[in-house]
This record gives C-alpha cells, sequence and structure tokens, in this order.
C-alpha cells in the first residue's frame, strides 16, 4: 500500500514528525531559569537558628532526628534575567543585575532547596563561578560541601573557591565598581591574579585533586574586604586536610610561588641595598625551582632550587647609584639570603601546622613507593612525618636589567 | 554467495577502531586506577596488549578461512554441532554487549547532560539509529566508519593535548604500585574494552585482500590502544590516582575542566560529548550488526534487513534490565571479564585445532603421494 501511495507515506512521516516539534524534555527558557552566579557560605547564628528560618523542607520527619552537621548560611547571587547587560552602557547602576537571596541549611544541598522554595524559576548551577566560604567555616572542615558539588553534574570544575575573612555574606552584596556583575568582579579576581603570577593557579578541581591526593594538602586564596568597598587578595589559606589550618601573608604567596615552581612571578619585595640604609624595589620576573627529596638514615630530607630572573623596578633614594655590575651583584646576593631565609621560615610555619601544601608528600610517594608503603601510607601518617622533616633551601637570584633608567 | 570484496585495509582499520573506542572511554582512567593505582598506565598496556592477541588469533584464522566468517568456518573446524552451539554464545554475547552499550550511554546522558528526559527514550533513539542502519549493506558500514573516524580521533587527542596543563607528572608515580591480582584483574576489564575489535571476523570476508588483514588489525588496534593509554596517562597527570577514584567518568571530567586557551570554550565537554555519541553509535552499530549478520549466517538466511527490527526490542528489554547504575557496572565488568573467554579463548581453541588438523592433513597428503 505504502509503495503504491507516495502521499499517503508523506502523511505518515508528517505526523511521525509532530511530536518532536516540541522540543527535548530538557529544554528551558533562559528567563526562566535562576541562574545562580556566586555562593557564600557562613555559619548560622543562634539567632537564626532559634527563628528556625532553616523550613525544614527536606526532613520527613522530627523524630528521625536531623542531620548533626551545623546549619550553615548560604547566601546566592542570582542573575536577574535580562539586566544583565552584554555591551557597555552608560549610567546604569549594577545594584538590579543581580538578586540576592540568603537561605539557611545543614547542608548545601538543604539549604539550595530551601532557596528553590523562595524562587519561582529552577535554579540554575551551570554557571556558578565563585564559592566564597568564610574562615569560620573553612576551619571546621570542607569536606561536607565536596560530597555535592562533585555529585551535581551542574557545577564547573573550573569554578574557583575562596576563604574570606568577613562574612561571606558580605562579598555577595559587595558592589564592586569594575564591573557590572559582583560576582564576575570576584572570580575574576581569582582567575586573572593567577594569571599575572599573584597567586598559584586555584580552582575547585584543583583543590579537590590536591585534598585526595596523599601528599599534599590544599591552598586556596584568602580575601579581605578593605573600606566595605574593594577586594583584596591578602594571602594564601593552608589547609591541613580538608581544614583550614593559617593564612599567609601576601608577599608569602610568592614564596609558595616559588617553591611550587611556578614559573610567572608577580611579587617584589623591599631589598636592602648592602651598606646603606636606603632600600631597592626588587620584582620576580620568573623562576624555577628544582625540587629534590632525598632518603637520609631513613627519613624524607627536601633539597630545594630556586633560580629568580628579577629585575629591579624603584629605587627609593637618591643616594644610591645602580650603575655599575658590581653593585647589583651586591644587590642580588642580598636579595638571595633574604628570599633564603624567608622561605625557610615560610616552610616551617607550614611543618608547625601540618599543612605540606608544596607537595613534598607527592615527591616521597612517587620516588620512594617501598618506604611510602612501609613507613606512611596515609595522608594523616605524612602529615606527622612532615612536620619533622629536614630541608635545605638555596636560592641563586639574576638580574639582568634595571628598566629604562640609567643610573 | 559471492562476496563484493572492497573494503580496503584502510578502511578496515577505521572499521576497528572506531568500533574500539566507544562507551569504554569514559569509566576506562576508573578501570584502570582501581587496577593498578599509579600503575595505571601499564596495566593499560598489558590490557592492550592481551587485546592484541585475542585480535590477532582471530585475523590469522580469518587469512586460513578468507571466505568465511567465525560462524561459517567455526563449524568446520570443531564440527557442525558444537560449531553452532559456540557460534550461538558468541552471538549472545555480541547481544549482550549491545544492550549494555546502549544502557550505558543512556545512564551517562541521563546523569551528565539531560536530566529531565527519561533513560528509556535516550536509550531507545540509539537504538533506532543503530537499527535503521543496520539495514544496509556491509559497504555502507565500512563507510559510515570510515566517515567518523577522524571526527572521534581530533577531538579526543584535543582535549588530550590542552588537559595537560593541568598536568603533574608526580601522580604518575611509582610505575607499579598495587600487587599483581588487582593489576591482572584491571588488565582484563580493560582489554574486555577492546571487544569489539571481533568484528574482524566478519569484515575479512568482504577485504579485498583478506592477507592484508593483519595490517589493518596492528593499524587498528595500535592507533585505538594509543588513544586509550593516552586518556589514561592524561586523566592521571591531571587528577592523580586518588581523585580518580572518586569520579564516575574521569574522562568526561578531564573534558570538563579544560578549557581552550584564550577564553574560546571554557570546558570542552561540549565538544568530548558530541563526539562520544558518535563513538558510542559506531561501536552500537559495530555490535548489532555483528549480532544480526551472524543470526543471519547461522540460520541461513538470504536477507539479514528484516532482523534488524525484530531483534530491537529484545536489545531493548535486555538494556532495561540492570536496576541502577552500579549493578551496571558490576554487569559490564563481569560481562566484559566473562567474554574474554569469548573473544579469545574460543578463536585460539579453533587455530589450535585448525593448525593440528592441516598438519595431519598435509601429512595424509604427503603419504599419499609418496
Amino acid at each position: 500500500m505504502l509503495h503504491k501511495n507516495p502521499s499517503l507515506r508523506l502523511v505518515i512521516i508528517f505526523f511521525l514528525l509532530f511530536p518532536l516539534l516540541s522540543g527535548c524534555w530538557d529544554s528551558q527558557e533562559i528567563e526562566q531559569r535562576a541562574t545562580i552566579l556566586a555562593i557564600g557560605i557562613d555559619p548560622a547564628s543562634n539567632k537564626e537558628e532559634n527563628q528556625q528560618s532553616e523550613g525544614g523542607i527536606t526532613h520527613l520527619d522530627k523524630n528521625i532526628g536531623e542531620p548533626n552537621e551545623e546549619l550553615i548560611k548560604v547566601t546566592a547571587q542570582i542573575a536577574v534575567p535580562g539586566r544583565i547587560p552584554l555591551g557597555p552602557t552608560q549610567g546604569q547602576s549594577s545594584h538590579n543585575s543581580v538578586l540576592i537571596v540568603q537561605v539557611v541549611g545543614h547542608t548545601i544541598q538543604d539549604a539550595m532547596l530551601n532557596l528553590q522554595q523562595q524562587v519561582a524559576y529552577e535554579t540554575f548551577l551551570g554557571h556558578l563561578r565563585i564559592i566564597v566560604l568564610n574562615e569560620k567555616i573553612a576551619k571546621k572542615g570542607t569536606q561536607r560541601f565536596n560530597d555535592f558539588l562533585r555529585r551535581n553534574p551542574q557545577i564547573r570544575r573550573t569554578a574557583s573557591l575562596a576563604v574570606s575573612k568577613e562574612p561571606a555574606e558580605d562579598y555577595m552584596r559587595l558592589v564592586p565598581e569594575l564591573q557590572r556583575i559582583p560576582s564576575l568582579y570576584l572570580a575574576d579576581m581569582v582567575d586573572n591574579l593567577s594569571a599575572l603570577g599573584r597567586f598559584p593557579p586555584s580552582f575547585i578541581g584543583l583543590f579537590w585533586t590536591i585534598l585526595s591526593s596523599k601528599g599534599q594538602d590544599p591552598y586556596l586564596p584568602y580575601l579581605t574586604i578593605k573600606d566595605k568597598k574593594s577586594i583584596q587578595l591578602s594571602g594564601l589559606a593552608y589547609f591541613r586536610g580538608d581544614r583550614m589550618a593559617g593564612k599567609t601573608s601576601p608577599l608569602e604567596i610568592g614564596f609558595y610561588m616559588a617553591i611550587r615552581g611556578i614559573g610567572r612571578g608577580g611579587y617584589s619585595a623591599f631589598i636592602k641595598v648592602p651598606g646603606k640604609e636606603e632600600f631597592v624595589m626588587v620584582k620576580a620576573i620568573s623562576r624555577k625551582t628544582k625540587v629534590k627529596v632525598k632518603l637520609i638514615d631513613g627519613k624524607p630530607h627536601v633539597d630545594i632550587k630556586v633560580r629568580y630572573e628579577s629585575e629591579i623596578e624603584e629605587k627609593t633614594s637618591q643616594s644610591i647609584y645602580i650603575n655599575d655590575s658590581t653593585i647589583i651583584g651586591k644587590i642580588q646576593k642580598e636579595t638571595s639570603n633574604e628570599v633564603e631565609k624567608s622561605l625557610k621560615k615560610f616552610i616551617a610555619k607550614t611543618q608547625k601546622a601540618e599543612s605540606d601544601i608544596f607537595g613534598f608528600g607527592e615527591h616521597v610517594r612517587a620516588k620512594y613507593p617501598k618506604y611510602w608503603i612501609k613507613e606512611i601510607g596515609t595522608k594523616e601518617n605524612w602529615k606527622r612525618v612532615y612536620k619533622d622533616i629536614t630541608y635545605d633551601v638555596h636560592v641563586d637570584t639574576r638580574i639582568h636589567r634595571v628598566g629604562m633608567k640609567a643610573k | 554467495m559471492e562476496n563484493h570484496r572492497e573494503i580496503t585495509t584502510v578502511q578496515a582499520a577505521t572499521i576497528l577502531i572506531s568500533t574500539i573506542i566507544g562507551v569504554g572511554v569514559l569509566p576506562l582512567p576508573l578501570f584502570a586506577v582501581r587496577g593498578g593505582g599509579s600503575g595505571a598506565p601499564l596495566v593499560t598496556l598489558a590490557g592492550i596488549i592481551l587485546a592484541a592477541i585475542g585480535l590477532f588469533i582471530l585475523t590469522i584464522l580469518g587469512t586460513r578461512y578468507p571466505q568465511k566468517t567465525i560462524i561459517t568456518y567455526g563449524e568446520d573446524i570443531v564440527g557442525k554441532w558444537i560449531g553452532k552451539m559456540c557460534s550461538m554464545i558468541v552471538i549472545f554475547f555480541f547481544f549482550i554487549l549491545s544492550a549494555l552499550a546502549a544502557r550505558e550511554f543512556g545512564e551517562v546522558v541521563v546523569s551528565a547532560v539531560l536530566r529531565e528526559t527519561p533513560l528509556e527514550v535516550t536509550v531507545f533513539v540509539m537504538l533506532l539509529i543503530a537499527c535503521l542502519s543496520v539495514r544496509y549493506n556491509i559497504n555502507t558500514f565500512a563507510y559510515i566508519h570510515n566517515f567518523y573516524v577522524p571526527a572521534i580521533l581530533g577531538p579526543v587527542l584535543i582535549i588530550v593535548a590542552f588537559s595537560l596543563k593541568n598536568a603533574n607528572p608526580l601522580y604518575l608515580r611509582p610505575l607499579i604500585e598495587n600487587d599483581f591480582y588487582y593489576m591482572a584483574k584491571g588488565m582484563l576489564t580493560i582489554s574486555a574494552l577492546f571487544q569489539g575489535s571481533f568484528i574482524v571476523t566478519m569484515i575479512i570476508p568482504f577485504m579485498k585482500n583478506p592477507k592484508k588483514a593483519i595490517k589493518a588489525s596492528f593499524w587498528g588496534i595500535f592507533i585505538s590502544g594509543g588513544v586509550y593509554l593516552l586518556i589514561v596517562i592524561a586523566t592521571i597527570a591531571v587528577f592523580g590516582t586518588e581523585e580518580i577514584k572518586q569520579i564516575f567518568w574521569p574522562t568526561l571530567e578531564l573534558a570538563r575542566t579544560t578549557a581552550l586557551p584564550g577564553n574560546i570554550l571554557q570546558r570542552l565537554d561540549v565538544i568530548f560529548l558530541a563526539v562520544w555519541v558518535t563513538a558510542v553509535f559506531t561501536t552500537l552499530f559495530s555490535s548489532y550488526y555483528f549480532t544480526i549478520y551472524s543470526i543471519k549466517q547461522m540460520a541461513k538466511l538470504k536477507d539479514h534487513r528484516m532482523l534488524s527490527f525484530f531483534m530491537m526490542p529484545f536489545v531493548f528489554f535486555l538494556a532495561m534490565l540492570p536496576q541502577n547504575i552500579l549493578q551496571l557496572y558490576d554487569v559490564i565488568q563481569i560481562a566484559g571479564r566473562a567474554g574474554l573467554l569469548i573473544t579469545i579463548l574460543y578463536p585460539a581453541m579453533l587455530l589450535v585445532i585448525d593448525l593440528v588438523r592441516g598438519r595431519r592433513r598435509r601429512k595424509k597428503s604427503v603419504a599419499q603421494e609418496s
């Protein structure tokens, strides 16, 4: 029948294709979506707990009991559809481009579901750029958040994670002048700073990778707010396992990058000119690092060699002359000594916190597998060993250029 | 029946490559790391070598009987009834393999991309496409594979290359970590991912020059094995063994972590999934084609087309059987390892019997002459 009647065939094909017009199951209009751009996580204060603003949306029965985790307060920045300008527009304030919603929950997903109850559109995490953890939360452990973030297919592994001194809530509400969308500024802050050589690469996937590895502890950018207005990268938060153990000064980020061997330099430091009371500013352009781990008397010993390519950026006084290579040589030597001392101090600091952010443990695991299996084996054991390992640091600075000025 | 010998050596190699690279690429690093820890590349290499041995046995058998497939020469070698029984097991195994591939595809799509779309729909659509394509003859089959291979290999290599930006070579050491029991188990699981190469037995009778089948097999397994090895090395270098153990589909995660420089694409999983759907299709296509074509040969039918739609509901039903994703992966690993008996041991047995008989035959003819 079908072979004889081509028009009948057409009609049948027409009806077969008809259901396809409705599109796919997962179609969702972009303005029907609550796109979450940033999340801030704080501990819930007692008042809020009492108020039971948590809502109990995810609890089957009060008698079964609740998860033991402390309540957290989640502040989310949601993009308002249509308000995110694409090109340069003038005179529009950024206040309306995002909506800020605050919820309380036992876990992130619990809070997200509570948030969903407050928002008419389906929340979407595919564009989540940054998660800010308050210092207090980070000190109690981040592992409780990782499960949800790993399991959810929408979360990008390239999203950023940062620790904040002030309540994370403040970061969500902050309105920076440089970018129209506050959370994008925040995310760019972390991303671009690592491109500028001011922070080692840091994104959530890397954080997890390091957290999972047995011989290394993770690190995150540590943010503070200056003058209630601008955000400052004021250090590196180092972790002991999944708990934040402490933070460094901004310059120590540079030391960290030196030991890790991250090539792109960016930090400068005042170096005292030998024999004078004046200083010059020396900037690290690039570094080359060799880390060697040896076993000495059955104990790991780390040998670090850093070679800096530097440049003189500024001098503080007219009384110093940078016009011959002997003075450069002296400054080189002085810089090397100063940096060497600082590096040692920095390593000692992390040893005290039992936080091996440099990944010396990975070197031991990779190069001395027998020793590792016999003596260490677990992440906890490595921390104990790391506390007492010995190390040598050699710094070699080379200053090749002094800028455009001749003296 | 006179075969149209039209498939070239290159085509045969591309059929092998695109058949082998399939759903397996996603959990591959996880299987490898579970087997060998940071020794996973070694485990993968061992798996590839084992698979290559199986493939070469089959190819040698094929060149000894250039007109026939394993279904028909199996009967010649071990006798009609045993041969038929073994063929039935082979067919049934590829029937299961098709179903599992379709289901695994559906699971990934539902949990990673199209969260609202019912599993049944994705699986059904995939099977439908395979069914429609199976209705054409073997030359079309060769063309389809040939056409898709560059589209599969290119993006995978790009992803591997760009992902190495985040790599930490320390994660790849030490080379041997686990004990040999787990490594052997991992090796079997990985070589089971290469079972699609069985298709070579079906291609040889259609090749212009069946003697070159060995060359085709070599390139087929060399390229696909190389890609698999690269993927394992790249994922371990980027994630480290401990993190991989936490991820279901490390290769997909690798694509999600990798960005093209200059913010052209911030994550490559879109490209990867598009490629991967093609790869799954070609794999499913091959195993389904093999199933259908072998049934046709065994039942001595004239045409395989009508079987295509007849078998589809059964494959679909089988694909829906596993209760959840964890059970599915248990079944995949067990079926894969058990399948090695069929895809490697059975051809090896046939080859041994055939060689012994061949020698006896020669002796007899020598005796007769003198």
